[in-house]
């Protein structure tokens, strides 16, 4: 039979270097990507907020259009996530599906409360508390998810990041709305892209 | 105890070498459906079925059918036997690349 056929040792070292190369690409989730794409959202997404609320006096809060940028942005992202997961997931079962369902859940309904909580206490609540909320409670989200992540021993520099962006949208507590868009957009989104070029090395020097 | 300095043959042959590190890439606890694995290397059904069997014959992998008719589904994982096995070859053969580079000399 063929697959039985005596191998060089050069060969049996190019059949495994080919095959985990192959399997790798084919079957771990490209954390780079989703790490970009979200890097892009926030720098794009908090950054064209900010540029709508630069030099209000008073502050009114970022204009409709800058928001619906954010939503479309993060929809796309959304749907590119899901994409990229589900096509390296396909197949495979087991600990880290249920691990990732727990995060993904997690994050989801975080995402839903802040939805929900913002427009609810829009009323009630003044425009930096507001502020607080809506732009900085993302961040603070995505940083205890990511900290989850690493609990759960699946992304372990994620622990890193998720620290980063809880510090991140800590720190926004003491900030001005319209240096808390800047600062989610370079600290936050600029962490994440970082994050993507950390993970792109890192999975070169593992390959 | 003694360093290994032969390449273990359950694994030495090219389609079985590519099961077991196309498993290995996975996480501990996972498991992967026999079509994808398939799919994956290439092999036929009847191919794939005769390397899995000499592989979970040596303890490298386990293979659990669950469900039945369209819905059933046979999934495929490297036991802990079968990843220390791979670690074992990998470095018995990358003693041999180091020893070849050092003598000059093309092994086989």
């Amino acid at each position: 039979m063929l697959e039985d056929q005596d191998m060089s040792v050069q060969e049996a070292a190019a059949v495994v270097q080919d095959a985990r190369a192959r399997a790798r690409k084919e079957l771990v989730i490209s954390t780079p990507l989703v790490y970009m794409a979200w890097g892009l959202v926030w720098l794009i997404g908090y950054g064209a907020m900010w540029l709508s609320v630069r030099g209000q006096h008073p502050y009114t809060g970022p204009s409709g259009v800058s928001i619906a940028a954010v939503f479309v942005l993060a929809g796309f992202a959304i749907a590119a996530v899901l994409v990229i997961a589900s096509e390296a997931a396909a197949g495979i079962d087991g600990q880290s599906v249920r691990q990732r369902r727990i995060i993904g859940s997690t994050w989801a309904i975080g995402y839903l409360i802040l939805l929900i909580t913002a427009p609810a206490v829009s009323s009630s609540v003044s425009a930096r508390t507001l502020a607080l909320i809506s732009f900085a409670g993302p961040v603070v989200l995505a940083g205890l998810t990511y900290i989850l992540a690493a609990a759960l021993g699946r992304y372990r520099p994620a622990l890193a990041l998720g620290a980063w962006l809880v510090i991140v949208g800590t720190s926004c507590a003491w900030l001005a709305p319209a240096t808390i868009l800047a600062t989610c957009a370079l600290a936050g989104g600029g962490a994440l892209l970082l994050m993507a070029v950390i993970e792109t090395r890192l999975r070169a020097h593992d390959s | 105890m003694t360093a290994e300095t032969e390449l273990d043959p359950v694994i030495h042959a090219p389609a079985r070498l590519r099961v077991v590190v196309t498993l290995a890439t996975l996480r501990d606890g996972d498991n992967l459906s026999f079509t994808r694995l398939q799919e994956l290397l290439g092999l036929t059904p009847g191919n794939l079925i005769t390397h899995l069997r000499k592989l979970e014959d040596a303890g490298y992998v386990t293979t659990v059918k669950s469900g039945s008719g369209v819905a059933s589904r046979t999934s495929v994982s490297l036991s802990p036997q079968g990843r220390k096995a791979l670690d074992n070859y990998t470095a018995v053969l990358r003693q041999l690349l180091d020893s070849a580079s050092t003598n000059g000399t093309s092994p086989q």
